[in-house]
């Protein structure tokens, strides 16, 4: 058993390390037949170079940023909509949660062209509000977060509402810090949702200095021919972010794609 | 109080509004126009709709997107259950396997496309080196439609086996012990333990599993549209690729339109048979 | 790492990526030799310019057209004059102003006809064509030798369909045939050749598939990458392709000359298309930005013999009658086919890299590569023909 979880290990691990490999090959030797995984001259040379070149930096940039707006933003809808539905009754409430359930169906590549069309008629294409505002609207989180509401025992509140509380009050200063794990749990999920999103970024800016740095990559060419050893460094730099955030939040992050 | 209730969804609400019911409601009206990338529409009735269901193109991406999801469905689950029963046997290089396993999950589609790509070159990509080693022929992974089918299964696979691996690592982790020990005194062999207890329970999680991976697989754009490269690889082409093309290469925002739509009913009814079928289970139980 | 540092690695990030461009927005589809040729010019000229490089092919255009109808387009693209129906209809393009053009010296007179009409649309200027890059014969000179199909050092004139055979039969062919654009190129050559009129012809399409299948039976079928390779070690005495390859046959030291495409038939025609520059639509256009990016226009096309360097002829007559071009060896020799182009048929759905040349080219190269008859083949073509025509032209 050991033998075959190790096997496949290597097996799973083996198109990383081989990517690699080839960032750390001086150019001439990348596309050299027969292969060899080891060649004279191995150097970080590559990734210099991709830092050098800034454009990489760039992207990374603007998906940190696209990344933190989209999930700071969705914390904060989801939190109060699913507050809002969980503990109060008002006009429209059923309607709001059948428009939720149906929204759960609605897959977001089913939108990418009337989505354009509005967002031009907007005049926001190739801004950042075009990567981010319809980024932010993920009805199966409220959802998530009203059923944990939902199971925060009322009494606590009531005691809250009594000392003269307001909704709001006892909204951000009792219900939210009782909901961190959940709260946590939705961010982690939308960072890495919205930092590994292709195709609406795809669609949204066609200018290269706002793309998000998976469109980027795959869009903008170098104009001095194919640099096998850099483009495989430019994936990397970008790629391992989120794996090293992995093993830092393993737990957390193990919550949140369960959730 | 009962208005308050109100404007804690409101934010939401709006943002709902403008970014999923008005564009349903643009989509609906393009369909039934000849709206161009540009914006200038005339109305064309129902002639999108009729078209649609002539083209022949439109029945090929349903089929790709068929082919691919039921070659890349079993084989994502397969793979992400014997991940997870390798993975949660009490080793010390455990951390190891749930880095190896799920790191692929965490990138993005460019880069698992760039470094398949590199990997599926002729000559020079390590596939194809490795085969030539063995004494066996160069395969051409991405120059023929069906090679390129696999190819992108493999790297489909590679890429998101790490998803079901984990929900089955979480399912594994709440069978009690004591169900094995009490086998183990019964004298179960471990693939009596796994056939009897491990599998049964995870019953929930398989269908789970293939639940997201069906829907998610028939949604597939990324990884086929990146993978084809510049002229597209016609025997291939997914149908949100079409729906894709349709709308930003052609430029026929109306037509496209009319595809997503026929393309949301189609999950639409995918998704409410399989909400039948497991209420109706449901209540037999 | 610590949350301070955090932080500041994240405020550099935003600044990275807030800090926009500087010059002039300017697309371009160039790799390789072409594209560091384009650098050298845009590092030569005194307008500063922002240059971009997308993905050549369909995933350009499609992303120049959601810039356009987005409103914040670049400043500048290269367009293929081919696309030009497809684009400036639709308003993916504003026009130059003539008066603006004119004063920097792009003047009609100054460009081929054949081209410069190509460029116009209801009246107004739509594009300023840099080259025209036609399809070309190269040889090479010692197989060719060999085969005695030479004549004092160059190619004897080749002339009508079984002379081209006994040619190719003699020396070998490298072409490009699987899952390409090229048959179509050639295709179409072959029709204008005997003048075939509008899409389609039966008869002379027939007849140019007829001999598009002999052609295929003398050469492996192969893509591109592979028929470049073969003509580059030696192992073909011809590769039919664009002039575009120059470069990579010269860095290999091959021995070859280049020929214009032979006539065929009746008249003297060869597919080609031709890069230009176009202004992409804006909605809030900036006049003094317009006349900067006509300027750089201007200067990029006065560096057009560093563009020729690549293979491409000049469109811009000063550069393609001066001296030095004329001395560009072998680029001169098959200048003449600059009078002889032929681009796509002015439709919105044909053009480089287009569903026309997609959809032609898997058909015709499956009669070059032998597994669809001539006859067979055209029922096709029509089909495909028939499908495009019918598909409603979008508003």
């Amino acid at each position: 058993m050991r033998v075959v979880a190790a096997v496949l290990a290597v097996i799973w691990l083996a198109p990383l390390a081989w990517a690699l490999d080839t960032a750390l090959k001086p150019e001439s030797e990348t596309t050299r037949i027969p292969v060899s995984w080891f060649v004279s001259g191995m150097s970080l040379d590559a990734f210099g170079r991709v830092f050098a070149d800034g454009q990489v930096l760039a992207w990374l940039g603007n998906s940190l940023l696209v990344g933190v707006a989209v999930t700071v933003l969705t914390v904060a809808v989801t939190s109060l909509a699913a507050y809002g539905l969980s503990r109060t009754r008002f006009r429209g409430r059923s309607l709001v949660l059948a428009l939720l359930v149906a929204g759960i169906m609605v897959p977001p590549q089913v939108l990418i062209v009337p989505l354009f069309a509005e967002i031009v008629g907007l005049g926001l294409a190739d801004t950042y509000w075009a990567l981010v505002l319809p980024q932010v609207v993920l009805p199966a989180m409220v959802y998530v977060l009203k059923r944990f509401f939902d199971g925060v025992p009322r009494e606590l509140e009531e005691a809250a509402v009594i000392d003269g509380a307001g909704r709001l009050r006892v909204y951000w200063s009792l219900m939210l810090p009782l909901a961190r794990p959940a709260l946590a749990a939705v961010a982690i999920f939308t960072f890495v949702t919205t930092w590994n999103n292709f195709l609406w970024p795809f669609v949204a800016v066609s200018d290269p200095h706002l793309m998000t740095f998976p469109v980027g990559l795959t869009t903008v060419q170098s104009s001095y021919g194919v640099r096998y050893a850099q483009v495989l460094a430019a994936a990397l730099l970008g790629g391992l972010p989120l794996v090293a955030l992995f093993l830092a939040f393993q737990r957390q992050l193990v919550t949140a794609i369960k959730g | 109080m009962k208005r308050s209730g109100f404007w804690f969804v409101a934010p939401f609400l709006v943002l709902y509004v403008a970014f999923l019911v008005v564009p349903m409601a643009i989509g609906l009206g393009a369909s039934v126009t000849d709206e161009g990338i540009t914006g200038h529409a005339a109305f064309v009735g129902a002639a999108n709709y009729g078209e649609l269901f002539q083209d022949p193109v439109v029945w090929s991406s349903l089929w790709h997107t068929l082919i691919f999801t039921v070659t890349s469905t079993p084989v994502i689950v397969l793979v992400g259950l014997v991940m997870a029963l390798l993975a949660d046997r009490a080793v010390p290089e455990r951390w190891l396997y749930r880095l190896a396993f799920f790191a692929p999950y965490l990138l993005p589609v460019s880069v698992v496309v760039l470094i398949w790509n590199w990997l599926y070159q002729p000559g020079f990509g390590l596939i194809n080196d490795l085969l030539t080693r063995l004494g066996l022929g160069e395969v051409g992974w991405l120059s023929t439609d069906g090679m390129a089918m696999t190819s992108i299964v493999i790297t489909t696979v590679w890429w998101t086996a790490g998803f079901g691996f984990l929900l089955y690592l979480a399912a594994l982790q709440e069978i009690p012990h004591q169900l094995y020990e009490a086998s183990a005194l019964d004298g179960a062999t471990p693939f009596q333990q796994l056939r009897r207890i491990t599998l049964p329970l995870l019953s929930r999680t398989h269908q789970l599993v293939i639940v997201l991976q069906i829907l998610a697989s028939l949604k597939v754009f990324d990884q086929v549209y990146l993978l084809s490269g510049q002229g597209g690889i016609p025997g291939v082409r997914s149908i949100v690729q079409y729906i894709y093309e349709s709308g930003f290469t052609r430029f026929r925002v109306g037509y496209a339109s009319a595809i997503s739509y026929v393309f949301f009913a189609l999950i639409a009814v995918i998704a409410l048979v399989h909400f039948r079928l497991t209420a109706a289970r449901g209540s037999k139980r | 790492m610590d949350r301070r540092t955090f932080l500041l690695a994240g405020a550099a990030l935003a600044t990275a990526a807030c800090s926009g461009p500087s010059g002039l927005g300017y697309w371009n589809l160039f790799s390789g030799g072409d594209g560091s040729r384009m650098m050298d010019m845009v590092g030569a000229i005194d307008t500063r310019l922002d240059a971009v490089t997308l993905a050549w092919g369909t995933p350009y255009y499609t992303k120049l057209a959601m810039a356009a109808a987005g409103g914040r387009a670049p400043d500048l693209a290269i367009l293929h004059l081919s696309r030009l129906p497809g684009f400036a209809p639709l308003g993916l393009l504003d026009p130059f102003d003539n008066d603006l053009l004119a004063a920097h010296g792009l003047t009609p007179d100054r460009f081929p006809p054949a081209v410069w009409n190509r460029a116009r649309h209801d009246g107004r200027t739509y594009a300023v064509p840099l080259d025209t890059h036609p399809l070309v014969l190269f040889y090479n000179t010692e197989l060719c030798a060999r085969a005695g199909l030479l004549e004092n050092g160059r190619l004897k004139p080749i002339r009508g369909p079984e002379q081209l055979l006994a040619a190719f039969d003699k020396a070998g062919l490298a072409l490009a045939a699987a899952r390409d654009v090229n048959p179509w190129r050639l295709f179409w050559t072959l029709y204008r050749q005997q003048n075939g009129q509008g899409l389609l012809d039966d008869a002379k399409a027939l007849t140019a598939l007829r001999l598009l299948a002999k052609i295929g039976a003398t050469t492996r079928f192969t893509d591109n990458n592979a028929a470049v390779a073969l003509f580059g070690s030696g192992q073909a005495g011809f590769f039919w392709n664009g002039e575009w390859e120059l470069p990579t046959f010269q860095t290999q030291h091959t021995p070859f000359d280049v020929a214009p495409f032979p006539q065929v038939y009746d008249r003297p025609a060869v597919h080609a298309d031709s890069h230009s520059f176009v202004l992409p639509h804006q909605r809030s256009r900036d006049p003094q930005r317009t006349a900067e990016t006509v300027a750089a226009v201007a200067e990029l096309i006065g560096q057009s013999l560093t563009w020729a360097r690549g293979g491409h002829i000049p469109a811009y007559q000063p550069v393609a009658t001066s001296q030095e071009y004329l001395k560009l060896a072998p680029q001169a020799d098959y200048r003449s086919a600059a009078a002889e182009v032929e681009l796509d048929p002015p439709e919105w759905f044909a053009g480089a890299a287009s569903d026309l040349q997609s959809a032609a080219g898997a058909t015709i190269g499956a009669v070059l590569g032998g597994t669809t008859s001539p006859d067979g083949a055209l029922d096709e073509l029509k089909a495909t023909l028939v499908r495009l025509q019918n598909t409603p032209r979008p508003a």
